[in-house]
């Protein structure tokens, strides 16, 4: 891959490293125990997030935030708990994946990714409702990555069918689960929602 | 310390997918003489979805402050959920300034520290102990066990409570059921892929054979797990991954509160063995 230095950001990486969970970015030192130790590594060796914590540092703003990899990480935790610099690793692929987020809300790049789509949903059900509704969830999620009802709950039926029937038929999607189950105090959960975001 | 008495967070799967787990949770706590009292309007961690810490912290320290009203320390028989309460409960102890900004959201954020939050695996291991856990027990489950940990029981460190590269609590479950642990070596500490579940769906379906593939080679009867993510993964979707790759596994997943459960002389429909999607008929069998 090619550098070209005009086109780097230095403030990149003050900005991942400002960002909650970011903080420990520069203490890197590039000895791919991370990369080592990832299962998602293990599977597609395109995945190296030694590179890219080295990209981001160098200033790559472009290609880290538009990249599929911020995307594909599991939160498995394997790189924090073995990177000998503790540059929580996990933590800070998060906090690219927010920076990424904002930008891509900006209009600067463009996420390919569906994985904002997905977690802006869940977010969105805690936020309603003080807990996860699965339905609710699902609906959101596919209707955003699908563009449109019908569309939405073609594929939902396609991916979900078999799964549903199995869990239904052994009283793991009981009827009390069709309906969000809404805590009393969501005024106090739209509180952090409302103070912090996401 | 006798543990007597604790504030249950089954968190949000415990009502859906995770039904089973929540139901014999409840079952071995009440074998042993443990009140577990489900926590009034607790709300969801977080999860995997939320990015920034800021948020976990503050949707945990709410969390935190219902348990602490009533004086009670908190226990959730989730990975996921135990890992978001324990990092906010470490977070919010060592830093006034955050507990602080906590407060300034929302009195009911108001955490003081006086109370933990545990995984309910390390509460029966570690505090309740091996010793008065064993005391109750009236069967042997005599099957070969793959004890499959995943991630936030163990990493990362600072959160887990067991050891981060051989983790060994549900082992000694396994040892104390009368059953034998499989080495399980590399695989044990290795990710289902379940936080990709929904968004990167092969990488998922890879990571979960190769845990499911291992089990079955190394001769395990079953495969034990402590999270509802794994749980799905493993079993729920088990037939989806024999599916997707054209390949035969037949390995049941039991929570390791279902197999110490039957160890304890629970009948298998009060621990929700009829709820797996994977038949645990054989595992049943072999309890004597």
């Amino acid at each position: 891959m090619s550098v070209n230095a005009w086109e780097l950001d230095p403030e990149f990486k003050y900005e991942v490293a400002s960002t909650p969970g970011g903080e420990n970015i520069m203490r890197c030192f590039q000895c791919s125990t991370c990369t080592a130790s990832c299962p998602i590594a293990d599977i597609d060796p395109n995945y190296n997030p030694r590179k890219t914590i080295r990209m981001t540092l160098l200033g790559m703003k472009n290609k880290v935030l538009s990249s599929d990899e911020i995307w594909m990480c599991a939160i498995c935790q394997m790189c924090t708990e073995r990177c000998p610099q503790d540059v929580r690793i996990s933590d800070v692929m998060g906090a690219i994946r927010q920076v990424a987020e904002k930008e891509a809300k900006k209009g600067n790049i463009e996420v390919k990714s569906v994985r904002p789509a997905f977690e802006s949903a869940f977010m969105h059900q805690i936020e309603k409702y003080g807990r996860s509704y699965e339905i609710g969830l699902t609906m959101e999620y596919y209707r955003k990555v699908h563009k449109g009802f019908v569309s939405a709950m073609m594929a939902m039926q396609k991916d979900y069918t078999k799964l549903g029937i199995r869990l239904f038929k052994k009283g793991k999607m009981p009827v009390t689960s069709m309906l969000p189950e809404k805590i009393k105090r969501t005024d106090e959960v739209k509180k952090i929602f409302k103070s912090i975001g996401d | 310390m006798s543990v007597t008495k604790l504030a249950y967070y089954p968190g949000c799967a415990g009502a859906t997918h995770a039904i089973d787990q929540d139901i014999s949770t409840k079952a071995v706590f009440e074998q042993l003489g443990i009140e577990l009292i489900e926590m009034e309007g607790w709300n969801c961690c977080g999860a995997a979805e939320a990015e920034d810490p800021n948020m976990v912290y503050a949707l945990n320290a709410r969390n935190l402050v219902i348990a602490e009203k009533e004086g009670l320390n908190v226990a959730t028989p989730c990975s996921i959920c135990f890992y978001n309460l324990a990092r906010t409960d470490k977070a919010l102890k060592e830093d006034e300034n955050l507990r602080k900004r906590m407060r300034d959201i929302d009195s009911s954020l108001d955490y003081k520290g006086t109370i933990s939050a545990k995984h309910t695996l390390d509460i029966l291991v570690n505090e309740v102990g091996l010793d008065e856990v064993g005391k109750k027990i009236k069967k042997k489950v005599a099957v070969k066990v793959a004890p499959y940990y995943g991630c936030y029981l163990e990493r990362p460190s600072e959160i887990g409570f067991d050891n981060p590269e051989m983790p060994d609590s549900m082992d000694k479950i396994v040892e104390l059921a009368g059953g034998m642990p499989i080495s399980f070596r590399q695989m044990r500490i290795r990710c289902c892929g379940g936080p990709l579940m929904m968004t990167r769906g092969d990488l998922a379906f890879e990571l979960s054979k190769r845990v499911l593939e291992a089990a079955k080679k190394e001769g395990a009867d079953c495969i034990i797990t402590a999270c509802p993510l794994c749980h799905m993964m493993l079993d729920a979707k088990q037939p989806d991954i024999e599916e997707f790759f054209n390949i035969t596994i037949g390995m049941p997943v039991l929570y390791f509160s279902q197999l110490l459960g039957l160890a304890l002389g629970v009948e298998p429909k009060k621990l929700a063995l009829n709820k797996n999607i994977v038949s645990t008929k054989e595992i049943e069998e072999k309890v004597i």
